[in-house]
């Protein structure tokens, strides 16, 4: 069974809008102006159990809508959603206590109270027993190092160790299917790799379905195979990160270091020339002819150093953008 | 139950860790409480009735008010309009537990500390004070002013769960409210007793519920309702009661196929 299917899924919002300025201010008190927005046009999908997926797309693409129609928070404008056989939006108990949602900017945690009350009122919440409570609760402050700042009240806390009790809390109850809205903005680049390396490690232990979404592309290159990459609210890509690669980069870059003196026009013909600034070129070369190419210029020309390397995912990923404009 | 029971108990938590501001609430109540006493000590003659009420009852439904009040009036769902429009609304709806309750809890746990804190400071002022109160002494007539002050505090959260819930529909969720407020204050008898008005306009208000809420109660205390009037406003309050929960549940599943879960 499929944890997750979304079939035609649409969402619009109704936004009113208004030119800059005092008069505009007043023609919108009279007449007010709304416009239809689609932050989800049309999007199918289907996630099998214990799946880890990447969802990539620019700021307002509709990656956090299609992950709050997912959890039940939004009323989808048309298509149908099942998670776990579930209709998010009718929020049964069973369902809501087999799902999580984490965002980076959320904040559940009682403000005035240390985050262990907020983790207490979650396990009334969601009914854990208390030998599971304590068990997972010490597995995560362990893995999360956040020991010290149990009894300080959450105001007080600093973005970082916050974003650590927030995850603490919304994990708790174990959930099958974890919805992750940059879940790493935020951290630093330690916490980062620690939360990275949880996420992999959750997956892996209790086969749990995973749905990422992140601006850091090193977290879904760490951790997802598949990708489903949108925008403007409709789906561009989905597949395995490596197609994508394949597909969208077929070239390699072959970067040369010349002891001696070469011109520009001396290797123009074994492919595009990116950069070249004496001593050092940068040449993309079709995937196929890598390495008659890199055997070429060894050959031909006295070089210090090459490095082969794929182009970065980011530069990829602006291609399927640009590319589908 | 217990996750309600907990959420209750988590209102005392918070508010206790502002100690300056828990003592200065405290302190407000109980002057608010002492101006009130002397202004109407000072106004009403003794042995004299004024609308048809003696100094002793007047003096009681003014201070009876102010104390029901604290009790039925007093209501944190305000927070409900907020939380829809700052986003704060979705960490409920993630999770497996009703808001509604969750709000009801709140404001339980909110009633239940105005409670045992106005008590204490209540004996304290009567052995000082010593005030020309009446005390209903019948067992039968307070445990019905109790039950009518349960009733007005549920169609009271209702109204203002309701009043939250525009936030669905729009941002602008605190002139209504205001305006609501000030009608309610006066409908409900907050300022003076409402039987001193016209006949026709009292017996048109009693089929609404805001009577119910201050007058009803206090009016039960002092004795002055024949046993047919206490159960016909207790009908009428039940009633309102299903009909304020049956509608607070139509809006909020309308409202929530609207709502957006900005910010979060």
């Amino acid at each position: 069974m499929d944890a997750v299917e979304v079939k035609n899924l649409k969402r619009y919002y109704k936004v009113n809008k208004k030119e800059a300025g005092f008069a505009a201010s007043l023609l919108s008190f009279v007449n007010r102006k709304y416009e239809e927005t689609k932050a989800v046009d049309g999007i199918s999908f289907k996630i099998g159990e214990g799946e880890l997926v990447g969802f990539i797309g620019p700021n307002g693409a509709g990656k956090t809508t299609t992950l709050k129609c997912l959890s039940g928070l939004l009323y989808p404008t048309g298509g149908t959603v099942k998670v776990l056989g579930y209709t998010p939006f009718e929020r049964k108990n069973n369902f809501l206590k087999q799902i999580a949602l984490v965002m980076g900017q959320r904040n559940q945690l009682w403000w005035d109270l240390p985050p262990t009350e907020s983790f207490i009122l979650n396990k009334e919440i969601y009914e854990i027993p208390d030998d599971k409570y304590k068990k997972t609760l010490d597995a995560l402050i362990s893995l999360l190092d956040v020991s010290d700042i149990l009894k300080t009240p959450v105001k007080k806390l600093s973005l970082g160790q916050r974003m650590k009790c927030e995850f603490i809390a919304s994990v708790l109850h174990s959930p099958r299917v974890l919805f992750l809205d940059e879940p790493t903005l935020g951290l630093d680049v330690v916490m980062q790799k620690t939360l990275r390396e949880f996420i992999r490690e959750y997956n892996r232990k209790y086969e749990a379905t995973i749905i990422l979404t992140s601006h850091y592309m090193r977290d879904v290159e760490a951790l997802a195979k598949r990708v489903i990459i949108i925008n403007h609210g409709k789906i561009l890509f989905d597949g395995k990160l490596a197609d994508l690669v394949k597909k969208h980069a077929p070239y390699r870059f072959v970067k040369v270091v010349f002891s001696d003196k070469v011109q520009a026009s001396e290797i123009e013909n074994f492919g595009e020339i990116k950069s070249f600034t004496y001593p050092e070129a940068v040449i993309s070369v079709p995937y196929k002819k890598i390495s008659d190419v890199s055997s070429e210029i060894l050959k031909k020309f006295p070089v210090e150093d090459v490095i082969i390397s794929e182009p970065e995912i980011e530069d990829i990923i602006r291609e399927v953008f640009e590319e589908k404009k | 139950m217990k996750k309600y029971l907990l959420v209750a108990r988590n209102v005392w938590d918070q508010t206790l860790t502002y100690r300056l501001n828990f003592v200065m609430w405290r302190v407000r109540i109980v002057l608010s409480m002492l101006t009130m006493y002397f202004l109407w000590l000072a106004l009403l003659p003794e042995n004299q009735t004024i609308l048809g009420y003696t100094r002793d009852l007047m003096l009681t439904y003014i201070l009876g008010t102010s104390i029901i009040s604290s009790v039925v009036i007093s209501n944190r769902s305000y927070e409900v309009g907020d939380e829809i429009n700052n986003g704060n609304l979705s960490n409920f709806l993630l999770r497996p537990i009703n808001y509604l309750s969750y709000q009801f809890s709140r404001d339980l746990g909110d009633k239940a500390m105005n409670i045992v804190f106005s008590i204490t400071e209540l004996t304290v002022l009567f052995m000082i004070l010593r005030p020309p109160l009446f005390v209903q002494t019948d067992l039968g007539l307070l445990s019905l002013t109790v039950f009518a002050c349960v009733l007005g505090m549920v169609m009271y959260f209702f109204i203002n769960f309701l009043l939250g819930m525009i936030g669905f529909w729009s941002a602008e969720v605190w002139a209504p409210r205001f305006i609501f407020v000030t009608l309610l204050t006066f409908f409900s008898g907050g300022l003076f007793p409402l039987d001193i008005l016209p006949a026709s306009i009292f017996s048109a208000l009693s089929y609404l519920p805001f009577t119910y809420l201050l007058f009803f109660p206090l009016k039960i205390y002092l004795g002055q309702l024949a046993a047919g009037e206490i159960i016909r406003g207790l009908i009428i309050s039940s009633i309102w009661a299903g009909v304020l929960f049956l509608t607070v549940k139509y809006v909020w599943n309308r409202g929530l196929r609207l709502y957006t879960a900005y910010g979060r």
